[in-house]
């Protein structure tokens, strides 16, 4: 039964694939138009030419093929007809495409395992993130089939693009070669991963960390009240509701249409599970992996084996062997196992070569069930016999060099631009711009609408402070046009919020008197919110007070007491002129009060009055206040502009390309050496000195004068190089024959001596041996210098102005 | 200028000296306001009363919420009457005839006193001042510096006046002061300088130290007292105080006569002493099981308000937001109204408004009557556990008290059957040991010493019921009131809550009126009637 379900399984597949072969020609037909649906090719792509690039220059086994290759792709060929022999309805393996130079290569021997000097380079993260930003993405000729054509890996590095096989195999080479147990995948994706479309995914560096579910085991208390009967009608709730949903899906049904479309886009993808990928796998074993997860080249993101993502794997490889995949794909890769050595799972190519880790120990076993697989099919029992025993060829690919310089400047040209959902990602190389930028993440807050935040005063910003630094414990400050919200945090007056509302600035509104600044925004209201003050009583702590500027009123409400719903409130009607002639200065009507939970009305003006007053007075305070912080706002936006307008990167002292002063300071103190050398050789004795004296510095010497002055000095400087020959010579023999007598008197006592004893005897033997060392090689030296210093100074004395006269040759 | 003064009769002080005060020290511009109002003598927190030639403080017991009290330049002769003012913080008494300190117990918040030119020969009456910071007792009569010693335990003394005082003359007087007082900061209007301070305890360290000593002794001490006070609290709390040890033990025979008579028998020694371990170790369980309990009753009552508070909380949230609802709703409402242009449409207004104030009456009540019937069941609850708890703990009282009594029953027999044999030896005059005159008086007859150790034995249970009485008296007292609590407390919610929701409602309907009367006012104004 199994197998038959299969075979209709494979007969739908098939089927499918048909459907899709013929959507692709569509697609093929359609994209060769310009300006039509873009969904494989972005539009980004400029169209490089592979064939103009330049092959010269590459070195021979780009070009030919060495007999070992050659005979690695007979074997492949072999392994390839077996293959289709066996599995006829999958389809061609990727095995041996050609290279820049038109020459089949093995795709294992395009891996070039590199480890290269960075520290970065050393985890796979850095890896992969280097890979994807260093390359520019090329989709796929096709998206159905894989490619024709395999660069090597230092071509592509060269011109700094690739498709996804180009990416996997560079990023494969660079796991490699630091160590990993990583594989190159040819399989299959879903349309997203295909062609790094990350608009659907959100940016990583806006993902909120994951909460940690608290888990505050809440034990259920006995005590706990019946939640009242629902009496209330169940249809008309829900007719109610339908009616809300209704008007709600035609109220969204326009602002949703982007990101339905979206979604849909990735639903109905009708290529979906045919598209080819190359990716990268990475098995657990070394470099402490401890479990197989893949990489997406594109992204550089780690993904899980179970990551629905990925839809099938055809074969994987690494520079050292090719295997292919035997297990059915149809759930993606939920359910691969990734054990290589498992030869019913995994067809392997080469099956002496190194063993995958994990396998060594069964490795046996298993060659006997190869052969005997291998022993229904191939009749050649030679040829399978030179198919074992035979080693993958080192890779072909010259070594894979990355230049300090174009690892600093990763992505080409330096930028690179990434777009998730909702967001928008930048990235440039360091010092690229002037500014110093070198990320910027834009997110927008839907799909249509962008913000712009400019730096005009009264236009709409948050500002963030740091309320432990400030002495009114402010923590945000937002504005808009007529508003100001300010947040505070840890104040001694318990303020949390305070709301300033600006009324239009206008010039007939305003009343002399009424406002110091002409320029500022008259202000409308203000309110304050204030946490709850334990020390009072909650009828007397006020929670919330509000000025209302413009009728003149103030309103307080106060916290609520224990228990209660409703909370106390006073609003008072400041005092109008008609009070003030009838010089009472408090009336009942000036203040309505409602006291909660007490009947006992407050009929004391006196308490209300002072309140009033206090009010009053803080009002003023609070006015003022308000303008401090508008002028605080135009201050600090002045100092960001000037900021922005003049920026100072600082360089590392350590990068002496790029830190200017340090270079010049390296320079300098090179050109001090340099002087400091050639004062020090003018500064020269003068040698002629002591001969001159001897014959009482005359005027002017005679010929003969001359010559014996020069031949004195000549003969002096010879004895004095014979003398120091000599001296280095006695001190030599010295040596030499203190370490012959220490030596005999060692050989002597050599059977009394206490280990210490001689462990200092040999000390002081290598310390000898290493005085007669130097000495010998002093004395050598002095032999081989002493002529031509005698030359030299010969040199000199005919060059001596004092004695030129008589001693330049005619 | 004396003539004069002694001229003026001396004052007792009476209301109407107290109105006058109160009124010199307004400000103008509130004395009319204030004039209208008259004046709440509770209400006042500041009262100056200088230079009146008072000769007794009276009248003063109104003034609940003084802080601030100057009775300077008076004549007074007594501090008194100042009992109620317990919440003074400032009381000046300078400049009067004062010659003993007293009557200041109960001012525990006093900061500053000042005693200032008085009479007075000693520092005294004055422990429980432990506030006070500044203290002026200068120019009086204070003769012996040992005195200073006792500001000592003002710790937060930081100014002190002492000039003026016969003991000023001492040569060592400033120093022996900043010796005893060693936080003080200044004394008679001057800094305390480190110099001084070092000298001062160079000099009189061999007082100081040993005043330190007895100091922290006696604190030692007093915590003690206290951490063993604290914790025979908590023994009480669980019903079982002096249960962890030999306590009722010893209690039976405290006051037992005959038993110690009875001690003497030989063989009673042994018995009594194995009585003893097994009724210790009794008592010990009944208090460890006590203790146990105790937690295990706070644990549901604590349970139980923790249950009543969320409730609560949830109550209050609901109708926090039924009341804010409606608050947003009024407004746009009370506008409508402040804009009528007509007296008919402000009238159509007025009704709907009041039909609105109505609705939240009633919804509010409605939320209320759910609540209380909510709160009733888990009241009903709570007393049910709690009566279990209750008679959980009483039986198992119970069975532990019967051991007890078990154990003193098997006593009383052994110490029977002893007593008759020792009579028995004693009438066969067998017995070696030499006892006392009362034990051979008893054993003479048999009547009187079974007599005498019945009693004992009554005695002895007598003590173990009362102790069980108390023991279940005090847990029933205890269910009670812990029910009766839980009830009060919601019947009192309740009714403040029906009460605070007609005062709202009450509130809201006169601001309606208020509103209403002033816009038809306005009405007329703009169209007056035809």
């Amino acid at each position: 039964m199994e197998v038959l379900e299969e075979n209709v399984e494979e007969e739908q597949r098939e089927e499918e694939l048909m459907k899709a072969l013929e959507i692709s020609d569509e697609l093929h037909n359609i994209e060769t138009k310009p300006s039509v649906d873009q969904v494989c090719v972005p539009s980004d792509v400029s169209d490089f030419d592979w064939n103009s690039i330049d092959i010269s220059q590459l070195p021979s086994s780009y070009k030919t093929n060495s007999p070992r290759e050659k005979k690695l792709l007979r074997i492949a060929d072999h392994y390839l007809q077996q293959y289709t022999h066996l599995c006829p309805d999958r389809k061609p393996l990727f095995l041996y495409p050609v290279n820049e130079c038109g020459i089949k290569k093995f795709v294992s021997t395009t891996v070039r395992p590199t480890l290269l000097p960075y520290t970065e380079l050393y985890h796979w993260d850095g890896c992969a993130s280097f890979v994807c930003d260093y390359l520019t993405m090329e989709p796929l000729k096709s998206p159905l089939i894989p490619p024709s054509s395999l660069y090597s890996p230092t071509t592509i590095l060269k011109y700094q693009r690739g498709n996804c096989f180009d990416f996997s195999v560079l990023l494969c080479s660079m796991l490699v070669g630091a160590g990993y147990d990583a594989y190159c995948v040819n399989g299959y994706a879903t349309h997203d991963i295909c062609s790094l479309d990350e608009t659907l995914e959100v940016c990583p560096l806006l993902r909120k960390p994951q909460e940690v579910a608290k888990e505050i085991m809440k034990k259920s208390n006995k005590y706990r009240v019946k939640s009242s009967p629902d009496l209330q009608s169940k249809f008309e709730l829900q007719q109610e509701a339908k009616k809300k949903a209704e008007t709600e899906a035609t109220h969204k049904n326009k602002e949703r249409g982007e990101e339905v479309m979206e979604v849909e886009k990735s639903t109905h993808d009708p290529l979906n599970g045919l598209r080819v990928h190359a990716w990268v796998l990475v098995l657990s074993g070394k470099r402490e992996v401890p479990e197989p997860f893949f990489i997406n080249p594109f992204t550089g993101n780690s993904h899980s084996t179970m990551d629905e993502h990925f839809l099938g794997i055809e074969s994987v490889w690494n520079h050292k062997n090719y295997w292919v995949n035997m297990q059915d794909c149809r759930n993606g890769c939920k359910d691969l196992i990734f054990d290589l050595g498992d030869t019913v799972r995994w067809e392997i190519m080469l099956s002496e070569t190194d063993k995958p880790l994990q396998v060594l120990l069964d490795a046996e076993e298993e060659n006997e069930l190869f052969d005997r697989n291998m022993d229904d099919i191939v009749s050649d029992q030679e040829e399978e016999e030179e198919d074992t025993s035979f080693a993958m060829p080192p890779s072909w690919v010259a070594p894979i060099q990355i230049s300090p310089r174009e690892f600093e400047t990763r992505c080409s040209q330096g930028k690179k631009v990434i777009l998730y959902k909702k967001a928008k990602l930048e990235k440039w190389a360091p010092y690229l711009n002037r500014n110093g930028l070198v990320k910027r993440l834009t997110v927008y807050a839907d799909l249509h609408f962008h913000i712009y935040k400019s730096m005009e005063p009264e236009t709409e910003r948050v500002m963030e402070f740091y309320n432990e630094a400030r002495v009114d414990g402010l923590q945000k400050r937002a504005e808009n046009a007529s508003e100001i919200r300010e947040y505070f945090v840890g104040r001694d007056d318990f303020k949390y919020f305070q709301h300033t509302e600006f009324g239009k600035r206008g010039k007939k509104i305003s009343v002399a008197g009424t406002r110091t600044d002409m320029n500022s925004r008259p202000i409308v209201q203000m309110k304050e919110c204030f946490h709850r003050n334990l020390e009072k009583p909650a009828d007397e702590d006020v929670a919330e007070r509000v000025f209302l500027i413009m009728e003149e009123m103030i309103h307080l409400t106060y916290h609520l007491k224990d228990k209660y719903i409703t909370a106390s409130k006073k609003d008072f009607f400041k005092p109008t002129e008609k009070y003030r002639k009838q010089s009472e200065i408090m009336t009942p009507e000036m203040c309505i009060t409602y006291q909660a939970g007490s009947s006992v009305k407050d009929k004391k003006l006196l308490p209300l009055y002072n309140l009033l007053q206090e009010l009053t007075e803080e009002e003023k305070q609070l006015k003022q206040q308000v303008r401090q912080s508008e002028a605080e706002v135009l201050n600090i936006l002045k100092i960001r502009e000037n900021e922005e307008a003049d920026i100072k990167l600082t360089v590392s002292i350590y990068n002496t390309e790029r830190n200017e002063k340090t270079k010049e300071q390296y320079e300098a103190t090179k050109n001090a050496m340099e002087d400091e050398f050639t004062v020090h050789e003018e500064q020269d004795l003068d040698y002629l000195e002591p001969f001159l004296i001897q014959i009482g510095h005359p005027e002017k010497m005679t010929k003969g004068q001359v010559l014996r002055l020069r031949d004195d000095c000549l003969t002096d400087f010879k004895n004095r190089l014979i003398a120091k020959a000599n001296i280095i010579q006695a001190r030599f023999e010295k040596e030499v024959e203190e370490l012959k007598k220490k030596n005999q008197q060692f050989q002597e006592n050599q059977n009394q001596l206490s280990r210490e004893e001689e462990a200092v005897f040999l000390a002081d033997y290598s310390e000898t041996m290493f005085r007669i060392h130097i000495l010998a090689l002093r004395l050598n030296r002095e032999k081989q210098t002493a002529p031509q210093k005698y030359l030299a100074l010969e040199e000199k004395l005919r060059k001596d102005p004092r004695l030129a006269v008589h001693l330049s040759y005619p | 200028m004396s003539l004069s003064y002694n001229s003026i009769e001396p004052n007792v002080i009476d209301d109407e000296m107290l109105q006058k005060a109160i009124e010199e020290q307004r400000p103008e511009d509130i004395v009319k306001l204030a004039e209208s109002e008259g004046i709440d003598f509770r209400d006042v927190t500041e009262l100056q009363l200088s230079f009146r030639n008072i000769l007794q403080i009276d009248n003063l017991w109104q003034f609940e919420s003084l802080t601030k009290l100057q009775l300077d330049n008076n004549v007074i002769e007594k501090i008194e009457a100042l009992e109620s003012l317990v919440h003074l913080v400032w009381l000046d008494l300078s400049f009067n005839n004062i010659e003993v300190i007293e009557g200041l117990d109960t001012l525990v918040k006093l900061q500053d006193l000042s005693l200032y030119n008085n009479r007075i020969s000693k520092i005294e009456h004055m422990d429980t001042l432990q506030e006070l910071q500044i203290f002026s007792i200068g120019k009086n009569n204070l003769t012996a510096l040992e005195d200073v010693v006792y500001l000592r335990r003002f710790k937060k003394l930081r100014t002190l006046n002492l000039t003026g005082n016969p003991f000023c003359e001492e040569e060592q007087y400033v120093l022996f002061v900043v010796a005893h007082i060693p936080d003080l900061v200044y004394l008679d209007f001057k800094l305390v300088s480190d110099t001084t301070r070092e000298l001062a305890v160079s000099k009189y360290q061999y007082l100081i130290d040993p005043l330190e000593l007895e100091e922290a002794q006696a604190l030692a001490q007093l915590e003690e007292k206290l951490a063993k006070q604290k914790e025979l609290e908590y023994h009480k709390r669980a019903f079982v105080e002096y249960l962890n040890g030999s306590f009722l033990f010893d209690s039976l025979y405290a006051e037992d006569t005959e038993a110690a008579k009875l001690a003497y028998l030989p063989g009673v020694d042994d018995l009594l002493q194995a009585y003893r371990k097994d009724f210790v170790s009794v008592c010990e369980n009944l208090f460890n099981y006590g203790l146990k309990e105790y937690e295990k009753r706070e644990a549901e009552v604590s349970e139980f308000y923790e249950g009543l508070h969320e409730a609560l909380t949830a109550n209050q949230r609901e109708g926090r937001k039924i009341i804010l609802d409606f608050e947003n709703k009024i407004k746009e409402r009370l506008d409508e109204i402040h804009h009528a242009t007509s007296y008919n449409i402000a009238e159509s207004k007025r009704v709907e408004y009041n039909e609105d104030i109505l609705q939240l009456s009633e919804t509010l009540m409605t939320l209320e009557m759910q609540t209380v019937d909510q709160l009733e069941e888990l009241i009903k609850d709570f007393e049910k556990n709690i009566a279990a708890i209750a008679s959980t703990f009483m039986e198992n009282v119970k069975g532990m008290m019967a051991q007890c009594r078990d154990l003193e029953n098997r006593h009383h027999e052994k110490l029977l059957e002893i007593s008759i044999n020792t009579l028995e030896k004693s009438i066969k005059n067998e017995l070696d040991e030499d006892l006392p005159d009362d034990i051979r008086g008893l054993l003479g007859d048999k009547t009187t010493l079974v007599n005498t150790v019945n009693t004992s034995h009554n005695v002895h249970l007598l003590k173990i019921d009362m102790r069980e009485c108390d023991i279940l008296s005090n847990t029933y007292r205890w269910q009670a009131s812990v029910t009766g609590k839980a009830f009060q407390n919601e019947i009192d919610r309740n009714r403040s809550r029906v009460k605070e929701i007609f005062q709202y409602i009450d509130n809201l309907q006169e601001q309606l009126d208020n509103n209403l009367q002033e816009q038809l006012e306005n009405i007329e104004l703009l169209e007056p009637p035809e």
